[in-house]
This record gives structure tokens, C-alpha cells and sequence, in this order.
């Protein structure tokens, strides 16, 4: 639990980055990034929008890289393997099939909050969003964003410093075929999701919505901004060029995808 | 050897391990849960290292949260489900 006065979303100018698509290893030291940026005070309180510029695999920080994926499986479908500072689960990420954001935020904002509380508190607006659109959607604990259909998006944080790194994938559309190729989900994960099947668990926004991907996105937007004070910002060349570096120096690197062989 | 425990309403954690002249080696946690600092993952495995085949589960949960920092926060896990999955690994 963090201590300290707690701030609210509308004490915030917030910033918004929505760009054009990144490549998947980009997208993880991006967050790295601008999270230690807002931690330093260097950038406001960012909400970025993802947009993908390859296929790829997702695996949380102590996720044992052999367990999780089929290395033939990547393969076969060209798909970029990454591994992203935050814990939580694997994830298969085609472009267009998913919405990802991430907020980068002072600790202050969830000051006091146990982690479960931090989590399901930054994400009221896009519930809030989601019921807009029609959809019955709820935060199931720990991480879960449900609805009646099944699951729509899993979120993960993780602690930089003074800021907090919140970052949300919801399925848009889902080739679960494909995922089942790519993942190995075994039966002990799902031994408590009232479900046996991995493909059977996630109900994606495209069919609960018959909505276009954007369209859900200018939602969400509309949502977040209805909360706080939020303008657009950019990357910037500073920015670009550390994630760059630290795409080198280690997200591509063996090392740290054999963080946990 | 390789064990893994779903927590109930929590994450699914895994270990993988060998065994040498009766006791813990090569220890690697992993799962889908949350800890911070991240760097403690490395803690719970060393503390977990050379312990005997035939420790308990409370043993096995006392010497993880022994080797925890102070600060380490837990989310989805604990160390008691660490000793389940140990003895799971073992059996």
C-alpha cells in the first residue's frame, strides 16, 4: 500500500498519446519510459493508446518463457515474441484485433489503495465506457475486465518509482485458433474459470458490440475526458530515442526474454 | 521437476526445480501473478535453494517469506501458496 495524500483524476492535465503503429518491442520500453518520466516530473500523467505495428506474443515479467509459448507456433505465423515489465499473463496480440492502453500515473493517485483497489479504480472510466456501449461489463478480481459474454481484457501494473505504470489489453476480436498455436494455456490455469477451454473464455468487443475498433476507442475517449482536463502530446525525439536504446540494450536482448527461462 | 498451483481467486503459480543429495536446486518460480520490487522473484528462489526434499509446507512458506524484503508486496500469491507448489513439484 502506498501512503500519502491522495490526488484525484481532474487535480491532472492529463496527456494523451495515441500515435501511429510501434513495433511490439517498442511499445514495452515506451512504457518503461514515459512511466519513469512522469515519475521524475518530467511528463504529465499520460494515457497512451496503442496502436500495433506487428504480431506478437506478450509474456508477464515472471512468466517462465518455455511454459508460455510454442516457439514453433511463433514461427510458423511470423509473430514478434516480447516480454513486458509488468507480472500478469501471456498475451496474443494481432494488429487491429486489440485495444491497449496504458496510463502512467503519479503514485499519489492510488495512495492508500491496496493493489486491488488501485486496479479496479483505474479502470471505473473504461466500465463506465464499456456500459455506454451496451456492454454489461464488471471488474472481475484480480485483474479482469468480464462481461456476461466472458472475459474482455486483463490488466497489469507495476510499481517505477514515484509513478505507476496501469496498462489494459481488450480483446477486439480474437483468432483463437491461432492463440492456442501460440500460447500453451494448461489446465491448471483454468481450473478455477469455470471453463476448460482457453478459446472459450474470451467473448471479444466486435461481437459484443458490432462497433468498429475505433468507434470504441472515440468512446473511451469521450469517457476518460468527461473525468479530467486531457490534451494531446507526442512521443518526442527524447523520449523515442530512449526507448530506442533500451530496446537495444535489453527488451530484444536474450537476456531479458530468458529472464525466467 | 515442475509443479503448478492455480490460487484459488489468485494467479497461477509455477515452479520448476531439481533435486540434489536430498535437497532444493536450480529453484525457478514463475507464474502469472504480481510482485514488486520485481527483483524479490530472485530472493524467494534463493531462499528456497537448498532446502530439504522433506520440508513441510509451513517450512517451505516460512523460509519465502523469510527471504522477502521488507517492502516486497504480493499480489495474486503468497508464500504459503509458494510452499504448495514446491510440495506439488516434489511429489
Amino acid at each position: 500500500m502506498s501512503e500519502g495524500v491522495r490526488t484525484q483524476w481532474r487535480d491532472y492535465d492529463w496527456e494523451l498519446i495515441h500515435e501511429p503503429p510501434r513495433q511490439p518491442l517498442l511499445h514495452m520500453a515506451l512504457d518503461a519510459v514515459i512511466t519513469d518520466e512522469v515519475g521524475a516530473g518530467l511528463r504529465r500523467p499520460t494515457l497512451r493508446i496503442w496502436e500495433w505495428a506487428a504480431p506478437a506474443v506478450v509474456i508477464g515479467r515472471f512468466q517462465s518463457l518455455k511454459n508460455e509459448v510454442d516457439p514453433q507456433g511463433l514461427q510458423r505465423y511470423g509473430i514478434q515474441l516480447t516480454r513486458r515489465v509488468s507480472g500478469g499473463g501471456a498475451m496474443f496480440i494481432e494488429p487491429g484485433n486489440s485495444i491497449t492502453y496504458s496510463l502512467s500515473v503519479p503514485q499519489a493517485l492510488v495512495a492508500g489503495m491496496s493493489f486491488q483497489a488501485s486496479y479496479e479504480f483505474l479502470d471505473s472510466w473504461v466500465i463506465k465506457a464499456l456500459h455506454d456501449l451496451g456492454i454489461k461489463a464488471w471488474y472481475q478480481p484480480l485483474n479482469d475486465i468480464s462481461s456476461e459474454g466472458g472475459k474482455i481484457g486483463g490488466a497489469a501494473q507495476a510499481r517505477r518509482g514515484g509513478a505507476v505504470l496501469h496498462h489494459v489489453t481488450m480483446s477486439y476480436d480474437i483468432d483463437a485458433d491461432k492463440m492456442v498455436q501460440v500460447l500453451r494455456i494448461g489446465r491448471e490455469k483454468l481450473s478455477d474459470k469455470g471453463t476448460s477451454s482457453a478459446k472459450k473464455r474470451v467473448d471479444p468487443l466486435r461481437t459484443q458490440t458490432g462497433l468498429s475498433r475505433e468507434a470504441i476507442i472515440e468512446r473511451m475517449l469521450q469517457t476518460f475526458a468527461s473525468m479530467c482536463r486531457v490534451s494531446p502530446g507526442t512521443l518526442g525525439e527524447a523520449t523515442l530515442h530512449e526507448a530506442e536504446r533500451q530496446v537495444r540494450e535489453k527488451f530484444a536482448r536474450p537476456e531479458w526474454m530468458n529472464l525466467v527461462p | 521437476m515442475h509443479g503448478e498451483y492455480k490460487v484459488p481467486g489468485g494467479k497461477l503459480v509455477v515452479v520448476d526445480l531439481d533435486v540434489r543429495e536430498g535437497r532444493l536446486a536450480e529453484v525457478c518460480l514463475s507464474g502469472d501473478f504480481f510482485l514488486e520490487p520485481p527483483e524479490a522473484l530472485d530472493n524467494i528462489n534463493r531462499g528456497l535453494t537448498g532446502l530439504p526434499v522433506t520440508a513441510g509446507e509451513a517450512e517451505l512458506a516460512k523460509a519465502v517469506a523469510d527471504a522477502l524484503p521488507a517492502e516486497a508486496e504480493l499480489f495474486g500469491f503468497s508464500p504459503e501458496a509458494v510452499a504448495v507448489v514446491v510440495r506439488r513439484a516434489l511429489a
